[in-house]
C-alpha cells in the first residue's frame, strides 16, 4: 500500500495511472452494493457482472431507484463496492484509500453531471484547468490544453465566461472538456442532458458521438430512450440487477434523424445569422416554426415528435 | 498550487466582502492593538531615554540611607568632602555638587511668585547645557564669594519681572530663613519637547525656578545631605559607584551598606520595566481580542464549509485528494486572517503616528513587531482554520456532490 506523502514535494506518478493497461477498461465481478442505513440494510447492487471495452459507448439505464445511481458511483470511483470487484483498467479499486481513488478519479475518469457541476465564480478556463492542477501539471501546459479543449468543444471564445454568463449547454460542454482534460480513458456522464433543452441536448450527445467515434469510452447514465439512442449499447438495470444488455446493430446506427434536406436548410440559416448562442437557441425556435412552414408535413413533423428536432450546431464540431 | 490556492481564496473572500470583513474585524482590532500598544511601549522608551540622556545618564545622588538608625550630624557632607571626592576620582567625575534645592517666593514690586532654586557649582553648565540669552552664568566668584546672584529662564524672568531681560534687576525672598536681596546675573533659555514639558509638570507654568550657588544653600549649618554628581560617560558607571560608595562609607567610618546612592540609570531601568509590565498586560488583553478573532474566523469558516460542499464535492470527483482541499481551506483561512492583521496594522500604526504628531514626539515603530503581527495573525488564521478545513476536506464525495 503506498502512502501519500505530506509534503510539497512533487509525488512520482504510479505508472498505472497513466498507462493504458487493460482491453477491457471496465470489469465488474459479483459486485454487490450494501446501504446500512442503521436500522436497515438497503441491497443496492445484487451481484453485478458487466464488462465494458476500451472505445464502446454504453448507456446505463433504469428507472429510479434501479441501482444505476449507485452503479455511476461505483464506476466513478466515488463509492467502493461492498463485495465483488470492480477493476478500472485492470485496477482493483476495492482496495484504494479516499486518496488513492481520488488519484484515479484524476487521471482515468472524466465526469459529465447532470448540473454541470462546474465551479462557480471560476472562468471556463479555469474550470477546464482544474483537473490538470489536481494532477500537479505545470501552469503553461495546463492553459494550453485547456484552451484547445475548449476550441474542441467550441467555445474559445467564452474562456474568460464565468458559468453564470453561459447557457446550460455551453456550460455542459465546459464539463466535457473539463472531463477531457487529463485525457482519461473513461468518460463517465450521468443524466448529462436531464437539465438542457432538446436542442442543446442533440449537441451534447453529439459531442459524445464524436468523441466516441474518435476512440474515447463514453458511458452514460440515463434514464431516456432517446438519449441512450445515440449509444451503440444499452445496460438496463431494475431493482439492482440487469435485466438487459443488448448491442446495437451497427447499419441502424444513423443517429440523427434529420434528413440531408434539413441539414442544408439549417446550415444555411445558420450561415445567415453570425450570432451568439444564446441568442442563436431563440433563433433556433424561429427557424423551427419558419422550417415547418416550408416543410410543410414532410417526415419531419412525425419525428419532432418522437424525436429530437435538432438542427446542426456551428459550435459543435 | 499555492498560487492557485491563494487566488482561490481571494475569489472567496471577495465574493462575501461584508461577511469577510466583519470576520476579519476580531483580528484588526486585535493586531491594530497590539501595534498600537507595542509601538506606544517603543516611543515611550525612547523618549524616557532621551530624557535621561538630557537629565545625565551618569548622574548619582548619594546620601546616608534612610534605613540607618543612628545617624550622626558628621554622615552628612561638607564642602571638604566634596573637595576630597573632586581630588580623588579627578576626571571620572565632571561635575560635584551638594545637590541642594529649596522652595521659596520671590518678590518683585507687588508681584509674587513661588520659585524653586537649585544649587548649583559654576560648570552646571557644561553637564547641563543652556542657552545664556542675557547677562551670564553663575561663575566661580559667585560660588566661592557665596554671592546672592541668581540665574533664571526666560519664563520665569516673564513672570516674576514682566519682561525677559531681567539682568541687573532683584527681588527678595527667604531661603532657610535668611530674607535677602537677590540680583538676576543672567537669563537663559532651554529647548524642551512637549513630553519633557509634560514630565515637568504641564505646559503651564505657575511656578518659577531659579540656579543659585549651592555655597548659599548649604549656609548656615555647612553640612548637607546629598553628594550630587555627573559620572564621566567613557567610564564603567556601576563599577564607578562601587568605589565611590566604598570610599564614602570608609571616608565616614560606616559600611557600604549605610549609603544609598539613586542613579538616573536605575530610574530608567525601572521605567523600562514598568513599561514593560505594561506592554504585557495590555499585550494580554490584545491577545485575547486575537482569540476572539480566531474564533470568528473558524466560525465563519465553517459556514463557508458548509456552504461550499458542493464545491469540495466537485473537486474531489476531479481528484481533488485530502490534502488539497485541507490547503484550500486553510490559505482561505490564513488570508482571510492576513488581510485582518494587515489591515490592523494599518490602523495601530496610523492611531500611533497621529498621536505622535498631536503630542509633537517622534514615533517608534519596529518593523520587526509588524513582521511578528502579521504572521501572528496568520498563525491564528491557520490554527483557527485547521477544524473547518479537516472538516471540508473529510467529506465524501457523493454526499458533498449531492448536497444542495
Amino acid at each position: 500500500m503506498k502512502t501519500i506523502s505530506l509534503t510539497w514535494k512533487k509525488r512520482k506518478i504510479p505508472s498505472y495511472l497513466t498507462e493504458n493497461v487493460s482491453e477491457d477498461l471496465i470489469v465488474l465481478e459479483n459486485l454487490v452494493k450494501i446501504y446500512d442505513t442503521g436500522l436497515i440494510k438497503v441491497l443496492g447492487l445484487k451481484k453485478i457482472n458487466l464488462t465494458i471495452k476500451r472505445g464502446e459507448f454504453v448507456a446505463i439505464m433504469g428507472k429510479s431507484g434501479s441501482g444505476k445511481s449507485t452503479l455511476m458511483n461505483i464506476l466513478g470511483c466515488l463509492d467502493r463496492p461492498t463485495l465483488g470487484h470492480y477493476y478500472l483498467d485492470g485496477i482493483d479499486t476495492a482496495s484504494m484509500n479516499p486518496n488513492e481513488l481520488s488519484e484515479i478519479r484524476n487521471f482515468k475518469i472524466g465526469f459529465v453531471f447532470q448540473s454541470f457541476n462546474l465551479i462557480s465564480r471560476t472562468s471556463a478556463l479555469k474550470n477546464v484547468e482544474l483537473p490538470m492542477t489536481y494532477a500537479k501539471k505545470g501552469k503553461k501546459e495546463r492553459r494550453e490544453r485547456a484552451m484547445e479543449l475548449l476550441k474542441r468543444v467550441g467555445l474559445e471564445s467564452r474562456a474568460d465566461h464565468m458559468p453564470n454568463e453561459l447557457s446550460g449547454g455551453q456550460r455542459q460542454r465546459v464539463a466535457i472538456a473539463r472531463a477531457l482534460a487529463n485525457e482519461p480513458p473513461l468518460i463517465l456522464a450521468d443524466e448529462p442532458t436531464g437539465n438542457l433543452d432538446t436542442a442543446a441536448s442533440e449537441e451534447i450527445m453529439q459531442l459524445f458521438s464524436d468523441l466516441h467515434r474518435e476512440g474515447a469510452t463514453v458511458v452514460v447514465v440515463t434514464h431516456e430512450e432517446n438519449i441512450a439512442a445515440f449509444t451503440d449499447r444499452i445496460v438496463r438495470f431494475q431493482d439492482g440487477v440487469i435485466i438487459s444488455d443488448t448491442y446495437r446493430k451497427k447499419e441502424d446506427g444513423e443517429r440523427s434523424l434529420r434528413t440531408d434536406q434539413t441539414e442544408q436548410l439549417a446550415e444555411e440559416l445558420w450561415a445567415a445569422q453570425s450570432i451568439s448562442a444564446r441568442e442563436g437557441e431563440a433563433a433556433r425556435s424561429d427557424h423551427m416554426e419558419m422550417y415547418a412552414g416550408i416543410a410543410g408535413a414532410d417526415a419531419l413533423g412525425e419525428q419532432s415528435r418522437d424525436s429530437r428536432p435538432g438542427k446542426e450546431n456551428p459550435h459543435v464540431i | 498550487m499555492l498560487f492557485e490556492n491563494m487566488a482561490m481564496a481571494f475569489s472567496a473572500i471577495r465574493a462575501n466582502k461584508m461577511r469577510s470583513f466583519l470576520t476579519m474585524l476580531g483580528i484588526i482590532i486585535g493586531i491594530g492593538s497590539v501595534i498600537s500598544i507595542v509601538s506606544i511601549g517603543d516611543t515611550m522608551r525612547s523618549l524616557f531615554s532621551d530624557l535621561y540622556k538630557n537629565v545625565g545618564i551618569t548622574q548619582a545622588y548619594i546620601s546616608i540611607g534612610y534605613w540607618v538608625d543612628d545617624v550622626r550630624q558628621s554622615d552628612y557632607f561638607t564642602l571638604d568632602d566634596l573637595a576630597r571626592v573632586k581630588e580623588i576620582f579627578g576626571d571620572e567625575i565632571t561635575y560635584i555638587d551638594s545637590g541642594a534645592s529649596a522652595s521659596a517666593e520671590a518678590i518683585y514690586k507687588r508681584t509674587t511668585l513661588n520659585f524653586d532654586y537649585t544649587g548649583i557649582d559654576y560648570n552646571y553648565i557644561d553637564v547641563q547645557p543652556v542657552d545664556i540669552v542675557y547677562g551670564r552664568y553663575l561663575n566661580e566668584g559667585d560660588i566661592l564669594g557665596r554671592r546672592k546672584n541668581v540665574v533664571m529662564d526666560v519664563d520665569s524672568a516673564r513672570m516674576l519681572f514682566g519682561e525677559e531681560n531681567a539682568v541687573g534687576k532683584t527681588f527678595r525672598t527667604t531661603i532657610y530663613g535668611d530674607t535677602d536681596t537677590y540680583t538676576v546675573v543672567g537669563v537663559y533659555k532651554e529647548d524642551i519637547n512637549a513630553f519633557q514639558a509634560l514630565m515637568m509638570g504641564g505646559g503651564s507654568r505657575e511656578r518659577g525656578s531659579a540656579f543659585l550657588p549651592y555655597t548659599i544653600l548649604t549656609w548656615p549649618n555647612d553640612y548637607f545631605y546629598y553628594l550630587h554628581l555627573y559620572a564621566s560617560e567613557d567610564i564603567d558607571f556601576s563599577q564607578f559607584m562601587t568605589r565611590m560608595i566604598a570610599y564614602v562609607a570608609k571616608s565616614k567610618g560606616r559600611e557600604p551598606g549605610d549609603f544609598r546612592a539613586t542613579t538616573a540609570m536605575d530610574e530608567m531601568t525601572q521605567v523600562d520595566s514598568m513599561m514593560g509590565g505594561l506592554s504585557m498586560a495590555v499585550g494580554g488583553i490584545a491577545a485575547i481580542s486575537l482569540l476572539v478573532g480566531g474564533i470568528g474566523i473558524m466560525n465563519i469558516m465553517l459556514v463557508s464549509v458548509t456552504e461550499r460542499t458542493r464545491e469540495i464535492g466537485i473537486r474531489k470527483s476531479l481528484g481533488a485528494k485530502t490534502r488539497d482541499i485541507m490547503i484550500q481551506f486553510l490559505t482561505e483561512s490564513a488570508i482571510l486572517s492576513a488581510c485582518g492583521g494587515i489591515i490592523g496594522i494599518l490602523i495601530g500604526v496610523g492611531l500611533v503616528s497621529l498621536g505622535g504628531m498631536a503630542l509633537g514626539v517622534g514615533t517608534v515603530v519596529k518593523p520587526g513587531v509588524i513582521i511578528m503581527a502579521v504572521s501572528f495573525s496568520a498563525l491564528v488564521g491557520i490554527f483557527f482554520g485547521i477544524y473547518p478545513a479537516s472538516k471540508a476536506a473529510k467529506a465524501d464525495p457523493i454526499d458533498a456532490l449531492r448536497y444542495e
